[in-house]
C-alpha cells in the first residue's frame, strides 16, 4: 500500500509494519508522543477512526486504534502501548471527531488519560463509579457492592 | 441560560427509544443548547464476553441490538469463524443471508412503525408492526424464538431450515412488498403533513457524516456510497443482485426513504436467495468448547443500524482475551448535540427517531 | 321546548306551584343523563372506527360490542390515586371541572335533533356556543402553569397560541352563517334552510369551519398541545383518575357538538324528505362525525409554527373573503 510506505519512510525505525494483507493492515508505533504526528499522516488517506480498542495486558496497556475511509472498506489498525506507570497519552480528538466519546469510553472503562480531550468525562457508567471495571484486576469490592446495592458476582 | 427552561426528556420517555437522555435548553418552543446522555442500558457485555465459552456469548449477541438480533448473530459467529480458521458449508451461508435479510426488514419496519408514531401517526405504527409479525411468525417457525431467537452457532447454525418454509416466507415477502408499495406510500410519502414535518429536518451534510463517522442508512441518506454488503462482500452478498438505495438531502425524510426502500432490496436479496438455495449439511461440526490462539481478528459487517464491528483478541485460550463491539448507533447519537440546535422541540424527537438508535447496542 | 311537554305533563297530577319544581328536577336528571350518554357513545364509536383503520378489535368485552367499554374505563378512572404534587390546588382542580361544565353546557343549549328539543333555549344560541368553545385557551393555560411541569407549561402556551390563531377564523365564519340567515338562533338558522342548504351557497367556509372546529377542540391532526408523543399529554401530563376522566368526556362532547353544528349550519340541520326530520339529523351528524374523526387515524402532527402560519395565513382570509362574499350577496 502506498500509505504505509509514505508512513514508514516518516517515522523510520519508530513504525513497525505487522501485517499489511489487502484492506487490512496493522501497524505499531514504538514511541506514544508520535501518536498525533502519526494521526495528522493517516488523517490523509482514512477518514474516521473506525474504533479505539483497548487491550489491557498489565502492566501495559495496548491501544488499538482502528481507522476507515468512505472511499473503500480498508482498515488501518495502529497499536500503541502505554505503561500504568505513565497511563496517559495524546488525545486525537482535534484529527478525527469521531474519536470524542471513544475516548471517553476508553477513559471510561480503563481510565487511561487523554490529554488535550475537550471532555474528557466518563460516558457509560456513573460520575462517582469507583473503578475502571474493563481492566483485568478490577474486583468487585465492598465499595462497588455499597454504590450497586446488589450482591454481584463476576 | 436567561429565560429557557430545561427540559431533561429520558430516560424514560415515549420517544426516546429505550433510555437515551436529552437534556435540551428551551426558549419559547426552540431549542438552543441541547446535550446527550447515554449509559443507562450498559450491562458490560465487554466484560461478560471475557468470563464466557466462545459458544456461549451468542445470548448476550442477541441482547445488544435487540430489534436486529440476528445481524448481531451472525457477526459474532463470523468473527469466531474468522479466528478458528472454521469453514462453513454453503448451504449455511445461504441460510445466514436469509436470515440476515429478514432481520433487517424487521428492523426497519419497526423504525417505520416509530418514526411515524414520533410524528403522531399511530396506525402506521401497528400497521407496520402487523406486517413485522408476518415475519416474526416465520422466525419463530425456524428458530423457536422471536425478539432473540439464539438461531446462529460455530460453524453454522442450530437447525436447519423447516420443510415448506420457502413458501412461507416467499408469500410473506410478496405482502411486505405490496404494502410497502402502496399502504406507506399512501400513508407516509404522500402525506402532505408527514412531508411536512420531515423535508428539510435535521440535515446531516456529507462533511458532518465523515466527522462524526456515521455508517449505515443514516450516511446513505447524506449522499455516501458505502455499504460493506457491496464493498467487501461477505455471506453470499456477492452472488446475488441489488442495489443500494442512495439519497442526496441528507434530512429526516431522505433517512425514511433510503430504508424503505432498502425493505424493497432485502425481499430481492431473499428472493434470490431462496432461488439459488442448495441443500447439502447446514453446519460444520464444531466442538463446544474451542481454543483460539494468540491473534487478533477484525470483523465488520453491516448490521440494520449500520457498521457493527468486533474486534477480538485471543490468548489460546477457551475464552475471548478482550472482545470490543464498535456499534454504529454510538456514533450516530454523538452528532444528535450538534444536530438538536436551533430547531423546535418538536422537531427533535423526529431528528431523534430517524436515527433509530437502540440503546441496547448503544449502550453494550 | 321540552320543559314545556315535561311541565304540562307533570302540572295534570300536581297542583302548580309545586309541579314547575317537579318538572324542573325532572328536566335536571334528564340532562344529566342524556350529555352524560351522548359523549359515552361517541367515544365507544370512535375507539371502534380507530380500531377498524388500525386493523384491530377495538372494545369488545364490556357489553355487546364493547358498548359498555367507556362506562368502565370511567369507574376505574374515580379508582385511581391522586399522585401529582407541588401543584397549585385551585388552578389545577378548578380546571377539569370548569372544562366539563363548559362542553356540558354546549348540549344543553344546543337542540339535540329537532326543534324545541334543547334544554335551555336561548334566542343567540349560536354566539353562546361559540364562547363556550372560547373560554378554552384560558383554562388550558391555567391547567398548564398549575401543574408545575415543563412539558405541561410547553403544551399549555401551545394551546393558548393555537386556540387564539384559529378562533377568529370560526367566528367570522359563524358570523357569515348568521348574516346569511339573519339571525344567531341555530333553530331559526335551521328553518331558513328548508329550501336550500348553505353548503350550495358557503361550501369553502364549510371546510374552513371545520378546520377551525377540529383546531379549537385540539383533535388530531391539531393536537399539537397535547402531543402525547412528545410532551406526552402536554397540559394533561399531570392529571390522572376523573380529572382527566373529566377531560376525556369533555373532548368527546366537543366533537359531538362541532359534528352537530356542522350538520345544522351547513347541512340543513333536520329538514329533508320522506323521513322524519330526526333520523336526517342523526343520519347527516354521523356522517360528518366520520369525517371528523378520520384524520386523527391517518394524518400525522403538524409543528406548532407550521399549524399556526396555516391559520393565519390561510384559514382566516378565506374566512374574511367568504364574509365579504356574503355581504354582497346580501346587499345585491
Amino acid at each position: 500500500m502506498v500509505t504505509l510506505d509514505k508512513l514508514k519512510s516518516g517515522f523510520k525505525g519508530d513504525l513497525e509494519v505487522l501485517n499489511s494483507e489487502q484492506g487490512l493492515s496493522v501497524i505499531r508505533i514504538k514511541n506514544k508522543k508520535l501518536i498525533k504526528k502519526l494521526a495528522w499522516q493517516i488523517k490523509e488517506e482514512f477518514d474516521i477512526l473506525y474504533s479505539l480498542a483497548v487491550v489491557d495486558y498489565s502492566p501495559d496497556f495496548e491501544l488499538n486504534y482502528i481507522f476507515s475511509n468512505y472511499k473503500n472498506a480498508d482498515i488501518l489498525v495502529l497499536k500503541v502501548n502505554i505503561t500504568e506507570k505513565d497511563f496517559a497519552i495524546d488525545s486525537i480528538t482535534d484529527i478525527f471527531s469521531s474519536a470524542n466519546w471513544e475516548e471517553r469510553e476508553a477513559y471510561d472503562l480503563f481510565g487511561i488519560k487523554f490529554n488535550g480531550h475537550p471532555d474528557l468525562r466518563r460516558i457509560l457508567l456513573p460520575e462517582d463509579w469507583p473503578g475502571h471495571p474493563l481492566r483485568k484486576d478490577f474486583k468487585v469490592d465492598d465499595e462497588v457492592r455499597n454504590w450497586t446495592g446488589l450482591d454481584l458476582k463476576f | 441560560m436567561e429565560n429557557s427552561i430545561r427540559l431533561n426528556i429520558g430516560p424514560v420517555h415515549p420517544a426516546m427509544h429505550g433510555v437515551l437522555k436529552l437534556i435540551l435548553d428551551v426558549k419559547g418552543d426552540t431549542v438552543i443548547k441541547a446535550q446527550t446522555e447515554i449509559g443507562f442500558l450498559h450491562r458490560a457485555s465487554e466484560k461478560i464476553a471475557e468470563m464466557r465459552y466462545f459458544s456461549n456469548y451468542y445470548p448476550i449477541m442477541d441482547k445488544l441490538d435487540y430489534v436486529s438480533a440476528l445481524n448481531m448473530e451472525i457477526l459474532y459467529a463470523s468473527v469466531v469463524e474468522k479466528a478458528a480458521n472454521i469453514e462453513i458449508p454453503v448451504r449455511a451461508v445461504y441460510i445466514r443471508t436469509i436470515m440476515a435479510e429478514i432481520q433487517r426488514i424487521m428492523s426497519h419496519l419497526v423504525f417505520i412503525g416509530s418514526f411515524g408514531e414520533d410524528i403522531g401517526n399511530m396506525t402506521g405504527f401497528i400497521w407496520a408492526l402487523r406486517e413485522r409479525e408476518l415475519l416474526m411468525t416465520i422466525v419463530e417457525k425456524i428458530s423457536g424464538g422471536r425478539l432473540a431467537p439464539m438461531y446462529i452457532c460455530n460453524g453454522g447454525m442450530f437447525y436447519d431450515l423447516p420443510q415448506g418454509i420457502e413458501d412461507d416466507i416467499l408469500k410473506a415477502m410478496s405482502t411486505i412488498e405490496n404494502k410497502v408499495n402502496h399502504e406507506y406510500n399512501a400513508m407516509f410519502t404522500k402525506n402532505q403533513i408527514f412531508l411536512s414535518r420531515t423535508k428539510g429536518v435535521g440535515i446531516l451534510t456529507k462533511d458532518m457524516v465523515k466527522k462524526y463517522g456515521i455508517t449505515g442508512p443514516i450516511a446513505r441518506a447524506s449522499g455516501i456510497n458505502r455499504d460493506l454488503r457491496k464493498i467487501s462482500p461477505y455471506l453470499a452478498y456477492d452472488k446475488v443482485d441489488f442495489e443500494i438505495p442512495i439519497e442526496n438531502e441528507g434530512d429526516t425524510y431522505s433517512r425514511f426513504v433510503v430504508r424503505t426502500r432498502e425493505i424493497l432490496e432485502s425481499i430481492k436479496i431473499i428472493r434470490q436467495c431462496i432461488k439459488d438455495l442448495p441443500s447439502g449439511p447446514y453446519k460444520t461440526a464444531v466442538p463446544w468448547i474451542i481454543r483460539i490462539p494468540k491473534k487478533d481478528t477484525f470483523v465488520k459487517q453491516e448490521s440494520s443500524r449500520g457498521e457493527m464491528g468486533i474486534f477480538l483478541v485471543t490468548d489460546g485460550g477457551d475464552k475471548p482475551y478482550r472482545l470490543k463491539l464498535r456499534s454504529p448507533t454510538f456514533f450516530a447519537i454523538h452528532a444528535l448535540e450538534e444536530l438538536l440546535v436551533n430547531i423546535k422541540v418538536a422537531d427533535a424527537f423526529v431528528i431523534v427517531a430517524s436515527m433509530d438508535p437502540v440503546m441496547g447496542e448503544v449502550d453494550r | 321546548m321540552i320543559f314545556n311537554y315535561v311541565y304540562s305533563i307533570v302540572s295534570a297530577f300536581v297542583f302548580s306551584p309545586l309541579s314547575y319544581i317537579i318538572s324542573f328536577i325532572i328536566i335536571a336528571i334528564l340532562a344529566v343523563i342524556v350529555t352524560a350518554l351522548i359523549p359515552v357513545f361517541i367515544g365507544w364509536v370512535d375507539r371502534k372506527y380507530a380500531a377498524r383503520i388500525e386493523s384491530r378489535y377495538g372494545p369488545v368485552y364490556v357489553g355487546p360490542f364493547g358498548l359498555l367499554q367507556n362506562f368502565a374505563d370511567l369507574t376505574k378512572m374515580l379508582g385511581k390515586r391522586f399522585i401529582a404534587t407541588n401543584i397549585d390546588w385551585l388552578s389545577f382542580n378548578f380546571t377539569p371541572i370548569a372544562l366539563a361544565t363548559v362542553s356540558f353546557a354546549m348540549l344543553l343549549i344546543i337542540p339535540l335533533g329537532g326543534p324545541g328539543l334543547e334544554f335551555i333555549s336561548i334566542p343567540y344560541s349560536l354566539l353562546f356556543i361559540y364562547t363556550l368553545l372560547a373560554i378554552s385557551p384560558l383554562l388550558i393555560l391555567v391547567a398548564g402553569w398549575g401543574e408545575n411541569n415543563k412539558y405541561a407549561l410547553i403544551g399549555g402556551f401551545r394551546g393558548a397560541a393555537q386556540i387564539i390563531s384559529y378562533e377568529l377564523a370560526l367566528i367570522v365564519v359563524l358570523s357569515s352563517v348568521a348574516l346569511l340567515s339573519g339571525s344567531y338562533s341555530i333553530t331559526s338558522i335551521v328553518s331558513n334552510q328548508s329550501s336550500i342548504w348553505y353548503i350550495a351557497y358557503l361550501p369553502v367556509t364549510m371546510v374552513v369551519f371545520i378546520i377551525a372546529g377540529l383546531a379549537i377542540i385540539e383533535r388530531e391532526p391539531f393536537d399539537v398541545p397535547e402531543a402525547s408523543q412528545e410532551l406526552q399529554a402536554g397540559w394533561k401530563v399531570e392529571y390522572s383518575g376523573i380529572r382527566y376522566g373529566f377531560f376525556l368526556i369533555g373532548d368527546y362532547v366537543r366533537v359531538t357538538v362541532i359534528a352537530m353544528l356542522v350538520t345544522y349550519l351547513f347541512l340543513g340541520g333536520w329538514n329533508g324528505p320522506v323521513i322524519s326530520g330526526i333520523f336526517w339529523f342523526i343520519i347527516k351528524t354521523a356522517i360528518v362525525l366520520m369525517i371528523i374523526l378520520t384524520p386523527r387515524w391517518v394524518l400525522g402532527r403538524p409543528r406548532i409554527d407550521q399549524l399556526i402560519k396555516f391559520g393565519w395565513n390561510w384559514l382566516l382570509p378565506l374566512a374574511v373573503l367568504n364574509l365579504i362574499l356574503v355581504e354582497l350577496f346580501m346587499v345585491l
